[in-house]
């Protein structure tokens, strides 16, 4: 089993960590860096900081936990979708941005590849993890909105983090499909397939 | 019938509604304002509701196992890093 995840950022990389028990490789995609501030709500550490997030995560992965990883510290994009997530199993979108998801579920539907999502709202109120089949991409409701960066929201991003961790547990041992929905008092199945 | 799920401020809830004929995202977002003001929403009474609070909301259409109607009334999710 060979899980992709693209994009680790705050979403990703909390449920990266939370699937360390399974018997898989994970690979992780992201072209950006860790920054001293994504330390408040990324499951990154201190000697990570200036590293790549996939190459870190790969790390701290391998050497804390002895998980098979692989880093991929690229853009995904239309491109190079196909050499990056055609050996993927599993494809778990984490991005922070339309674009992105919307040419990863093009390339899922074309290539018929599971492909699950993780999703929050600006506000760190509210978030969603949703099966390809029945999510749309939604934009910022303004260009350059602000992120969920902070420390603020770390327990909401530990939630969210948590159920989609727990639905690729459900999906990887059972082939089962859930979507839950996720806010501060309650984590609500919706779908099951 | 048709169950609603509005989710707004952290607070989230079901609750049924009979919806004639095919109803525009537009008035899923009027509906939802007003049952929330008027307290018909478990757990989400708020009488001074602004007019505009689903504005940027998301509409999702969805059916349930049993063939019935599920609308989803939620903020948009565009993040993940």
């Amino acid at each position: 089993m060979r899980i992709v995840f693209c994009g680790v950022g705050a979403i990703g990389s909390t449920a990266s960590v939370l699937c360390r028990n399974l018997d898989a490789t994970l690979a992780f995609i992201d072209f950006d860096r860790v920054e001293s501030k994504n330390l408040l709500a990324q499951a990154y550490v201190k000697p990570s900081v200036g590293k790549n997030k996939a190459e870190a995560l790969k790390l701290q992965l391998l050497n804390l936990h002895g998980v098979k990883a692989e880093a991929f510290g690229v853009r995904l994009t239309r491109d190079n979708v196909e050499a990056l997530c055609s050996g993927a199993d599993l494809l778990v979108d984490c991005f922070d941005n339309r674009e992105s998801r919307q040419v990863l579920s093009d390339y899922a539907r074309r290539a018929s590849k599971p492909l699950v999502h993780g999703a929050l709202a600006g506000d760190g109120s509210f978030g969603l993890v949703r099966w390809d089949e029945r999510f749309f991409p939604d934009a910022e409701d303004q260009a350059g909105q602000a992120t969920c960066e902070g420390g603020a929201h770390l327990p909401l991003i530990g939630l969210l983090g948590g159920s989609l961790a727990r639905i690729i547990q459900d999906f990887v041992k059972h082939g089962v499909r859930r979507d839950v929905m996720v806010n501060l008092t309650s984590v609500t199945p919706t779908m099951d397939t | 019938m048709t169950t609603l799920n509005i989710t707004y401020d952290g607070m989230s809830a079901d609750m049924p509604v009979e919806l004639d004929g095919n109803v525009s995202d537009a008035d899923v977002r009027r509906i939802a304002v007003e049952v929330v003001r008027s307290g018909g929403v478990p757990g989400m009474h708020l009488a001074h509701l602004r007019d505009d609070a689903f504005q940027s909301f998301v509409v999702d259409r969805f059916r349930g196992p049993r063939g019935d109607e599920r609308i989803y009334l939620r903020p948009k999710v565009p993040f993940g890093a």
